[in-house]
């Protein structure tokens, strides 16, 4: 159980937090997690490969490690897995947004609705209003050249379509139209950004460039305002269905029942959008514990790539992770369009799955580089069993099934294991094959 | 191999797009439908044959084992393939080549109006889009100029970034050497319609694609191509319609026949930092865990397996091989890349009918110079040296090369850019192919919503495709008809 929460609800178990959990309940221990401040980072800062350290601000690649850094080290992973949750949301892309500080200002603003250890009472309209009001939207989706006389309807689209209501229903029928995208679209205009001093930049309201006029958007007339048009669409009632799905599938594959959506709806709406509560809802449903004996859900990229530094003890100290999430189809701060990564099976592909391995690969190439012997240490008398064991416990004693267990046993059994590069070889060879085999892609 | 795999579709779009926010979205590939076998590609298949004389030289099923592949082709189909079968029926087919179409569809939306510009309505165009429209004659330093077209495009021009020569595409050929004298006789090789779509449109990235997709203005489980390839093509070949990205394009998604994705001929290893390939072949060591049974429900982890093993599949497959030969001519892109592959494809006698690409970000909603400018630079070369490479392999008369887009784009500017439209820019490519301005101009006097009158209908070029150039029964695919496609015939 320990182990599924920390893989689904963060980026895998340290032996720290599988004691801490250990014995809880469910329950006890998702509020134990979503209770947690987020705490210092532990460990030692990021730096490049010559010991400098990381300027984010002045290089993507950088930026993007400053991020991993963060979820490598934080002292409560659920709070960087939801940040992340919501970066693939309300997708926004550094590719198009510049100066890069409009995308970590923007992420620092999923995170305070991450983090319900200090915000219990962070809700979702509000955060739909800081996003589409906060200049990394306004120049990804071009709403900053919205205006009354050029009306662009490309965030009134995505809000309807992407980030509240789906295109949809349950039943098929479309949720809106074409003409509700256009007004909407007219209540959205009149935001600029005002970036002069970046750390600092902040969209504003600029009401000489707003279609002051009448809309009618789902049904609703008013001279709507940006935050009047997300309440009228937030009103519409596919939006709890639309959103908890698409929270509950971050965490769970499996389709949640029409019962347990509507009890996760309630929980949503009544509480006035509330997320802590529905995050709470989701992490205690007993589809959490499907197939515990056998994970069942593909490791997003980034889970799998940030897991594989926390189960080695390995800070970042070079751009590896930047390669290698890049080869995997999952590069932070740079989703391939508006509707983020789309997830599950479609990860894996031959060029991913090898992708996949070498990340694995990599890490122990690099942690064996730390050692004085750069290489796994020889255990001259050792027994084939010892060596797996031994492989194992050093690369965090991931899960491994019945049949891959004795297939690399047979393995350590009939490897060669003569001379000391024979058994070094070994070793290296069930570390990677446990860290980055078929069996470790999934949680 | 190095540590990085080669992935050669995943890079480009970076450097030679600016992607657009709104819909660089693939979906228009199929990722729901889950590749069934993985089929080796014969290197002797893909030497091709460049004198243009087909025969299936020594491509039994014995060479073909003795040999192996140089390259792998995700399956589709509704049943399991028995690759060696499959193999023999790409031979025998290809012992008769027929023709073949490419459809290169440009993701996003392409602003047709800044790609062949209405000079015959120079002044509304001009009004309709301050900033933006391109200027009359030869660029300037600030402004991208445009062209006459000459013959039937009398009352148009090329954006002077998608014609020869510099200051303009920099090379030489484009657009213009492809059109030739736009009269649809000998060298005017290339059939411009400026406002097809259908009616009436809806703006939607992703409704419109399933439409332009399916060959019908519903949702359909099927494409046109696949549904083509489901009546006339064949029911074990998968290398009948080949996408050229990670996974199959609606367009040939079919009921029953086999279809396939190839992205890349280049081999690769499951390979472990420090251990001599002679101590352990550790390629060959992933085998057994990809063979471990999941349970039933458990899709995930099955895939992983599954994925695994494939992938050991290709690296047994590819691993004492080189790559295949590539034309040059190209520019340098992913686009090219993918011409590339698709001559190699076309021409290796494989029983190709149908090759898909879906390139490009040109949802240019902002910035549409910068964004749509070097892409067109880049498609316009890119289809020139495809067709000289196709001509170099004797194959060009039998493929047919059409390049579209979800819709238009709204006649006047959001200022910097264009929003959703309709009525956009068709083109057909080939020898083949009656040349010149093949559809109406709808003029911008009357609009529709601020986007042109739709005047070709696209089921009418697919109808045609169907009817003229593939053989078939055009109605038998095409939903809704008959579409007459006016003007006469495509081919000739």
């Amino acid at each position: 159980m320990v182990d599924r929460l920390t893989w689904r609800a963060g980026f895998g178990p340290s032996e720290a937090s599988r004691a801490a959990l250990k014995g809880l309940s469910l329950h006890k221990a998702v509020d134990r997690l979503i209770a947690a401040p987020q705490g210092p980072l532990s460990g030692p800062e990021p730096v490049h490969n010559d010991g400098t350290p990381l300027k984010p601000l002045e290089s993507d690649t950088d930026l993007v490690l400053a991020w991993c850094d963060r979820m490598v080290r934080t002292g409560n992973p659920l709070v960087e897995r939801l940040t992340f949750f919501w970066h693939r949301h309300f997708a926004t892309s550094r590719q198009d947004v510049s100066p890069p500080q409009l995308m970590t200002n923007q992420n620092d603003l999923m995170r305070r609705y991450s983090d319900y250890a200090a915000n219990p009472t962070a809700n979702f309209r509000q955060l739909v209003y800081e996003v589409g009001e906060g200049p990394a939207m306004l120049r990804f989706l071009t709403g900053e050249n919205s205006t009354k006389r050029a009306i662009n309807e490309n965030y009134g689209r995505e809000l309807m379509e992407l980030f509240c209501l789906g295109v949809t229903n349950a039943a098929g029928q479309p949720n809106y139209t074409e003409t509700d995208v256009r007004e909407a679209a007219r209540a959205t205009s009149g935001w600029q950004i005002d970036d002069e001093n970046p750390d600092a930049a902040v969209g504003y309201f600029n009401r000489s460039r707003w279609d002051d006029g009448q809309k009618t958007v789902l049904g609703k007339t008013g001279a709507f305002s940006h935050r009047e048009v997300v309440d009228v669409v937030l009103s519409h009632p596919s939006h709890a269905p639309f959103l908890v799905t698409k929270l509950w599938h971050e965490f769970i594959p499996t389709a949640p029942s029409p019962a347990t959506l509507r009890d996760l709806t309630r929980v949503y709406t009544r509480s006035g959008f509330r997320l802590k509560p529905l995050v709470r809802r989701i992490l205690t449903h007993p589809a959490m514990l499907d197939s515990i004996k056998e994970p069942n859900m593909i490791k997003p990229p980034i889970v799998q790539a940030v897991g594989a530094m926390r189960a080695l003890g390995m800070g970042i100290t070079d751009d590896t992770l930047f390669q290698v999430l890049g080869a995997m189809g999952q590069t932070p701060y740079f989703p391939p369009t508006v509707a983020g990564w789309e997830g599950g099976t479609a990860w894996l592909n031959t060029n991913t799955a090898l992708a996949r391995f070498s990340l694995a690969n990599r890490l122990l190439a690099k942690q064996y580089a730390t050692l004085p012997t750069k290489a796994p240490e020889d255990v001259p008398g050792e027994t084939p069993v010892q060596a797996f064991q031994r492989a194992h416990a050093a690369v965090g004693r991931p899960w491994l099934a019945k049949g891959t267990i004795s297939s690399l046993r047979y393995y350590s059994a009939n490897a060669k294991a003569v001379s000391a590069n024979d058994r070094i070889a070994r070793q290296r060879v069930l570390r990677a094959f446990m860290l980055g085999g078929p069996d470790a892609q999934v949680m | 191999m190095s540590d990085s795999p080669d992935l050669p579709m995943m890079d480009p779009g970076a450097a030679e797009a600016i992607r657009c926010a709104d819909c660089a979205r693939s979906d228009s590939l199929v990722r729901d439908l889950d590749p069934v076998d993985v089929m080796p590609i014969s290197p002797e298949a893909l030497q091709g044959f460049p004198d243009g004389v087909p025969r299936a030289r020594g491509m039994d099923r014995r060479s073909f084992l003795r040999t192996g592949a140089i390259g792998m082709a995700s399956v589709y189909a509704a049943t399991q393939i028995d690759w060696t079968r499959a193999f023999e029926a790409a031979v025998a087919e290809g012992a008769d080549p027929a023709n073949q179409v490419v459809m290169i569809f440009l993701n996003g939306g392409n602003d047709g109006l800044n790609t062949v510009v209405p000079n015959g309505e120079y002044a509304a165009y001009l009004a309709a889009r301050p900033g933006l429209a391109r200027i009359q004659g030869p660029s300037t330093a600030t402004q991208v100029g445009s062209t006459i077209m000459p013959g039937t495009g009398d009352q148009h021009a090329w954006a002077n970034v998608g014609i020869s020569g510099v200051g303009n595409n920099g090379d030489t050929r484009g657009f213009d050497t492809l059109w030739g004298d736009g009269s649809g006789g000998a060298g005017s090789d290339l059939a411009v319609w400026p406002a097809a779509d259908y009616t009436p449109a809806n703006r939607s990235h992703f409704d419109s694609r399933d439409y332009w997709f399916a060959g019908a203005l519903q949702k359909m489980s099927t494409g046109w191509l696949g549904r083509w390839l489901d009546k006339y093509g064949s029911a074990d070949n998968p290398l009948q319609a080949i996408s050229l990205d990670s996974s199959i394009s609606k367009q040939i998604r079919t009921a029953k026949a086999p279809v396939s994705a190839v992205q890349s001929l280049n081999g690769v290893e499951f390979r472990v930092d420090g251990v001599a390939t002679n101590l352990v072949n550790t390629t060959e060591q992933m085998a057994p865990l990809s063979l471990v049974g999941a349970g039933a429900d458990n899709i995930e982890l099955a895939k992983a397996r599954e994925v695994y093993g494939r992938t050991v599949q290709v690296s047994r497959s590819l691993r004492s091989l080189a790559g295949a030969p590539a034309a040059g001519g190209y520019p340098a892109s992913n686009l090219s890349q993918r011409l590339q592959l698709a001559a190699t494809l076309l021409s290796a006698n494989l029983g190709t009918k149908a090759i898909t690409i879906d390139w490009g970000s040109f949802d240019t909603h902002g910035n549409q110079l910068q964004s749509q400018d070097p892409q067109l630079t880049t498609l316009s070369r890119a289809l020139a040296a495809f067709k000289a490479d196709l001509t170099a392999r004797g194959i060009e008369g039998r493929v047919l090369t059409l390049v579209f887009s979800e819709f238009g784009r709204r006649v006047e500017t959001n200022e910097g850019g264009t929003d959703h439209g309709a009525g956009g820019l068709m083109m057909a490519m080939g020898s083949a192919v009656r040349g010149g301005m093949r559809g109406d101009f709808p003029g911008l006097t009357v609009l529709d919503r601020g986007d042109l009158r739709v005047t070709t209908d696209f089921r009418s070029v697919y109808s045609s495709i169907v009817g003229e150039w593939l053989g078939g029964e055009p109605g038998a695919v095409i939903p809704g008809g008959p579409f007459p496609l006016a003007g006469g015939a495509l081919i000739g």
